[in-house]
């Protein structure tokens, strides 16, 4: 569904990753682990947009989108959970899923409201709060809603577990994985590599913006220690 | 009953003042650019009220064409001056806009000469009713009124319809905004073109209120927008009306107490340095720059 082929891409004149490919098939969940500054965030923002690309290609379903504008990426079903949750922190939960939908005509905007209340009913109670009121994991929420809401095909999900309690985490990546199970390509970024091999299908390791490893999860598991050495010293897999 | 009489003066200067600086608060938001040449943006605004105004004999077209004209040449600004300058230091922009705001004043002494114009017909504006021993005029009336449906409206626009949704979100996350496809240039020549509106109107009353529209309208204009919006705590929206309404009562009040031996403007300043040294940060804090 997703196709990088020797990626080479950063910020200005500094590269940040280096000759990355790597396939995404429809439906499955891909995990992206490494240390800080491995290039993780830089690759997601490349398939966003929102990065220089100095070589390689980026294809989606078969049509190359290297070239096209980040404005633009969200037409063709890409859509941002991003680092941080970045919401729009002064405007209220119903505004920001409405943001969310721009790019979508209004007249589903409603439909698509109700199944991100259905997957998190907390949003419903919190709906004319602003987002900078919200919890640590209500804002993932929020934020997962508010990608959901440009009804993606592929859903790049950026940090999910920084900063929120185990619950929560919980609870946003069973919400992943009914998404998967409704058909959604995912790519996840993640620091924490047990947490993001319970949910993938396949991994990918980077370390320094070079791809170091590459394999399904499973096999990921099984490799154990040696897997570990990969990830350098926060990996308790 | 004189005591109301200075109130309804503040609070008519104060909704002037708040149209004439929520289009600087707007930019500042957006773009992080002192927009001084939106003093520019109101004067031209004024001229054209005026000399429609006489042109046609209709003073509700004045204000029409005001607010059709006036838009047009903020967003140029943005379109020619600013945009080619935001790779640049934030200073940069912003001396850019006090040229031309120099320019643009000497333009429209050179093309509508040194006296200014005033309006052949404007006998609606002196008009004054008595409320129980209030003195109101019909000037006073309309600035107050036309205040509060462009501020309803306003507010209407940015929580009701998704431009204006979208607007809010690319000020608070403009990356962010423009990979769910709303598109930051857009927004741009939205915040300009709004600001400028809201700027031709305060341009036209006030040309009202002088019954003259002189080449340096725009410059006291200038530099107590850019008070306000610093004291509203700049990018502020609400920070920018409370600062305008506080001003144009205190000028109102002021004028009485110590208006024998300072001036109406200095008391305002004077003002603004007490109110930015107790409260630094503007009335609504966490925005100061």
């Amino acid at each position: 569904m997703l196709k990088l082929e020797n990626l080479n891409c950063g910020y200005g004149s500094v590269e940040a990753v280096h000759d990355v490919s790597f396939e995404v098939p429809a439906a499955s969940v891909f995990a992206l682990l490494g240390p800080n500054g491995a290039g993780k965030t830089s690759t997601i923002m490349a398939i966003m947009g929102h990065v220089d690309i100095h070589g390689g290609r980026i294809v989606i379903e078969g049509e190359d989108i290297t070239r096209r504008r980040a404005i633009d990426r969200v037409g063709l079903g890409i859509s941002l959970v991003p680092e941080g949750r970045q919401l729009f922190s002064d405007l209220t939960v119903d505004e920001n899923l409405t943001a969310g939908g721009y790019a979508r005509p209004i007249s589903r905007d409603a439909t698509k409201r109700d199944r991100v209340f259905g997957l998190f009913p907390r949003l419903y109670e919190r709906r004319s709060q602003m987002a900078a009121s919200l919890s640590g994991g209500e804002q993932q929420m929020l934020a997962i809603g508010r990608a959901l809401m440009a009804e993606p095909r592929l859903l790049l999900v950026d940090e999910l577990s920084l900063g929120l309690m185990p619950k929560m985490v919980d609870l946003c990546l069973d919400a992943l994985l009914k998404l998967k199970r409704e058909g959604m390509t995912i790519v996840l970024v993640e620091q924490n590599t047990a947490r993001a091999l319970d949910v993938a299908d396949q991994v990918c390791v980077l370390s320094s913006g070079v791809q170091v490893y590459r394999g399904t999860a499973a096999e990921a598991k099984a490799a154990g220690s040696m897997f570990a050495t990969f990830l350098g010293i926060d990996a308790a897999v | 009953m004189y005591y109301f009489d200075l109130a309804v003066t503040g609070i008519s200067f104060g909704c002037m003042y708040a149209m004439m600086s929520v289009g600087l608060t707007l930019v500042y938001g957006l773009l992080r650019i002192l927009h001084v040449a939106h003093a520019a943006v109101f004067a031209l605004g004024a001229y054209v009220t005026v000399l429609v105004a006489n042109a046609t004999g209709s003073i509700a077209l004045g204000f029409l064409a005001a607010v059709i004209v006036t838009p047009l040449f903020g967003m140029a600004i943005y379109r020619l001056l600013y945009e080619p300058l935001l790779k640049y230091r934030p200073d940069v922009p912003m001396i850019a806009s006090v040229g031309l705001l120099v320019l643009m004043q000497d333009a429209f002494r050179i093309v509508f000469g040194e006296q200014g114009i005033t309006f052949q017909r404007n006998a609606f504006a002196f008009k004054t009713f008595n409320f129980a021993g209030v003195t109101v005029s019909a000037l006073q009336i309309a600035m107050v009124v036309t205040a509060l449906v462009v501020f309803t409206g306003l507010h209407l626009f940015t929580t009701r319809t998704r431009i204006g949704i979208g607007w809010r979100a690319t000020v608070s996350k403009p990356q962010i905004a423009a990979s769910f496809g709303i598109d930051p240039i857009k927004v741009r020549y939205l915040n300009f073109a709004v600001g400028s509106v809201l700027a031709a109107i305060a341009g036209g009353l006030v040309a009202e209120m002088n019954n003259l529209v002189d080449p340096g309208i725009g410059f006291v204009v200038s530099y107590k927008a850019l008070a306000i919006i610093v004291l509203g705590g700049l990018g502020s929206v609400r920070g920018t009306l409370i600062a305008s309404l506080v001003l144009g009562l205190v000028e109102a009040y002021g004028t009485i107490f110590i208006g024998s031996w300072l001036d109406r403007d200095a008391i305002a300043f004077l003002a603004l340095i007490v109110l930015l040294m107790i409260r630094p940060q503007g009335f609504t804090g966490a925005r100061a720059a």
